[in-house]
């Protein structure tokens, strides 16, 4: 019989990122959560692949133009779309198990009687969960992959914000899994903690799209509005800090939690604190107003020329907005003029004004659907909530002429008439088959 | 160096666990820590393996007042009834514990026992026929023996064990209480909770008896039965652990 090996020379924490590890590949939810990533990605790529096809001229039908024919938006925004139903609804419970576990076999009792700061041992979970997340990142890249090999088109940037913007929604979603097991008893509270946390962001979503003002600025920072804007190749500082600001205090909380030889009274001391401390740097986070567009398209930024142009102003504009937060034509104006405008004019001060948050019962009112504009003291009113609107009535009121449109700044696209083919086989057939026997060999092999 | 326990103290809410508990450890000994269930055995042994707050309460070493970091690394502490690591090998469970638990620069105690060999521990508690099994998938008397291996390997000088023995049958209750008896020669300090009192007279060299979280009794056997004689005017000490627990926790 083989005797023990113990000549491995290793730090604790190596040790610990071994177990870890170790304790990754044994768990089912892990693997499960690898199983579905296949078939999830796979009908998102699918459908996804196939109307782009359709729009591009398959089978005879209507090409579409411009924006349509963007692969962002197109197929990878939904095919990466799996990924957020995957860390919203999968991923807690691996991380929930990986934490959790050791508090229910004990094992916690036993590890921490090796002296090591808490936040090491948390750091080697989340090392561990992320490589075990960046493991199911292999099912969109396959996608990816297909799609290169159907003749798509790829533009790195915006391919690379997308993944960003998941992996920083996983990390919070690790995060906050991590806090609740560490500060729950039993994995199921933990579970219930963390789906309430998710739940609790849509319907701050919710209350945003009711209500806007403060709200609306609040919702802009949930997991599903931050993977929305990356999604379209939108990186913004502000965003991408408070993601990473989240995510760095619900490790910190897991790690408090995870001292188990430390009163009670403290820990909600300590956690209290770091809630503060959190809310502090969040708050700091939300001036930084540094943002890219990343997208081949700059579907989220005014051609260069306006860009320029804009940026000449050197008046604050201040703009009024008639219209309620549930009106579609403000949501139009927010995100095709004056997001845009945000990243562009340097000093910009939008006001909403409505009575009611559908707006249905203002239409009569004789200034419902005004939008004023205000710049070096002179002012205008419109009604008009498209972009080229936008653009006219602010040119209009600085008194300068509008800038040519360059031919070179516009995006015409990426048609692609091809059907998803040999999709279905990797995805429903080859994936799930090979994590099936991946496991088989990796539990082997550890065990 | 012999540690004391001074004046430990654990309240939940309205219960007390465990009330101004004082003892002391001798270097090198086989200490039974002896009471009945609910007695605040388990509760004495996670606070003083710092994984429950105590109240209030000192441990010194000599006449040093240990800090929490300090207890941790001379105090090594094998809940009962855990199942560690339920999928891994106990092959690399014992690789692990040798690894991690092994003695770093930092926070090493100065008494420091040198842990013993690995392949010592695997023989000794008969674990070789079970190294390619899962944590698991073993008895419960099997998995208690893999816990009393990583507690060996650990390289602090004070072993707290709660119910070692507790899955063992006869033979190997006899075996392991063997091993520890050697462990103990070779200057590691062991403190053990035992329920089972024939098992904790035949292992350890002193006891302190718990009852109702308060100690009734610390002493050899000898001197306990004196003790127990002397609360009991009139009753002559008979020498047996077991009438001297009933005396003295009665009383």
């Amino acid at each position: 019989m083989r005797g023990l090996n113990l000549h491995r020379k290793k730090s604790p924490f190596v040790w610990l990122l071994e177990k870890e590890w170790r304790e990754l590949v044994a768990s089912r939810s892990w693997w499960i959560l690898l199983l579905t990533m296949g078939p999830l990605v796979g009908v998102a790529f699918i459908s996804a692949v196939r109307t782009y096809a359709e729009l591009s001229g398959l089978n005879g039908t209507a090409a579409g133009v411009g924006e349509a024919f963007s692969p962002l938006i197109g197929v990878w925004a939904p095919t990466f779309s799996a990924c957020e139903v995957a860390a919203a609804f999968l991923l807690p419970f691996v991380a929930i198990r990986a934490v959790g576990a050791d508090r229910q076999t004990g094992a916690l009792k036993l590890e921490l009687q090796r002296p090591m700061p808490a936040a090491a041992r948390i750091t080697a979970k989340a090392i561990v969960l992320a490589a075990g997340w960046l493991a199911a990142f292999a099912a969109p890249l396959l996608a990816v992959l297909l799609w290169k090999s159907y003749g798509g088109a790829l533009y790195a940037p915006e391919l690379a914000a997308v993944a960003a913007g998941h992996l920083l929604n996983a990390g919070l979603t690790i995060a906050l899994a991590a806090a609740t097991a560490s500060v729950a008893e039993h994995p199921s509270t933990a579970a219930i903690l963390t789906l309430s946390v998710t739940v609790g962001t849509w319907i701050l979503n919710f209350i945003a799209a009711v209500h806007g003002g403060a709200w609306e600025r609040a919702a802009g920072y949930t997991p599903t509005a931050m993977v929305a804007e990356f999604q379209h190749g939108l990186v913004r500082l502000d965003v991408a800090l408070t993601a990473v600001a989240f995510a760095a205090g619900g490790l910190v909380v897991a790690a408090i939690w995870m001292r188990i030889g430390t009163s009670i009274r403290r820990r909600v001391h300590e956690s209290a604190a770091l809630a503060a401390a959190t809310a502090a740097v969040v708050f700091a986070c939300t001036f930084a107003t540094a943002s890219w567009d990343l997208s081949e398209s700059r579907g989220n930024s005014f051609s260069r020329a306006d860009e320029a142009a804009l940026r000449q102003l050197d008046k604050p504009l201040r703009l009024e907005v008639h219209l309620a937060p549930e009106d579609p034509r403000r949501f139009d104006l927010e995100t095709r003029a004056i997001s845009k405008l945000r990243r562009t004019v340097p000093s910009l001060q939008v006001r909403y004004v409505s009575a009611t948050s559908t707006g249905l019962f203002e239409q009569t009112s004789a200034h419902y659907g005004e939008i004023w504009y205000e710049l070096a003291g002179r002012k205008m009113v419109s009604r008009t909530t498209t972009v080229e609107g936008v653009l006219e009535a602010i040119y209009s009121l600085a008194g300068v002429a509008p800038p040519a449109e360059s031919e070179s700044d516009i995006f015409r696209g990426h048609p692609l008439a091809v059907p998803p083919r040999g999709a279905a086989a990797v995805f429903y057939g080859i994936w799930p088959a090979a994590v099936v026997a991946a496991a088989f060999v990796v539990r082997r092999s550890t065990a | 160096m012999p540690f004391h326990v001074s004046g430990l103290t654990k309240r939940y809410r309205h219960l007390t666990a465990l009330d101004e508990v004082s003892f002391s450890i001798r270097r090198g000994e086989v200490l039974g820590l002896i009471g009945p269930n609910g007695s605040g055995k388990t509760t004495l042994f996670e606070c003083l393996g710092g994984v429950l707050p105590a109240d209030r309460g000192r441990v010194l070493e000599g006449d040093r007042t240990l800090t929490a970091g300090e207890c941790r690394s001379r105090v090594f502490y094998l809940p009962d009834g855990i199942a560690p690591w339920p999928a891994q090998t106990v092959r690399w469970t014992l690789e692990f514990a040798a690894g991690f638990f092994a003695p770093g620069s930092s926070g090493r105690a100065a008494d420091a026992v040198a842990p013993p060999s690995p392949a010592d521990v695997v023989r000794d508690l008969d674990l070789a026929p079970l190294l390619d099994f899962a944590i698991g998938a073993l008895s419960k008397g099997q998995r208690k023996r893999v816990l009393l291996a990583i507690g060996l390997l650990a390289p602090q000088p004070v072993l707290l064990a709660d119910e070692p023995f507790d899955g063992l049958d006869l033979r190997q209750t006899r075996d392991v209480g063997r091993t520890l008896r050697a462990h103990a020669a070779s200057g590691r300090t062991l403190l053990l909770s035992i329920h089972q009192i024939p098992d904790a007279a035949r292992v350890c060299d002193r006891f302190v008896l718990l009852s109702g979280g308060r100690v009734c009794g610390e002493g050899t056997l000898a001197e306990l039965s004196a003790l127990a004689a002397a609360r009991r005017t009139g009753t002559p000490g008979t020498g047996d652990l077991e009438d001297v627990f009933l005396a003295l926790t009665e009383s």
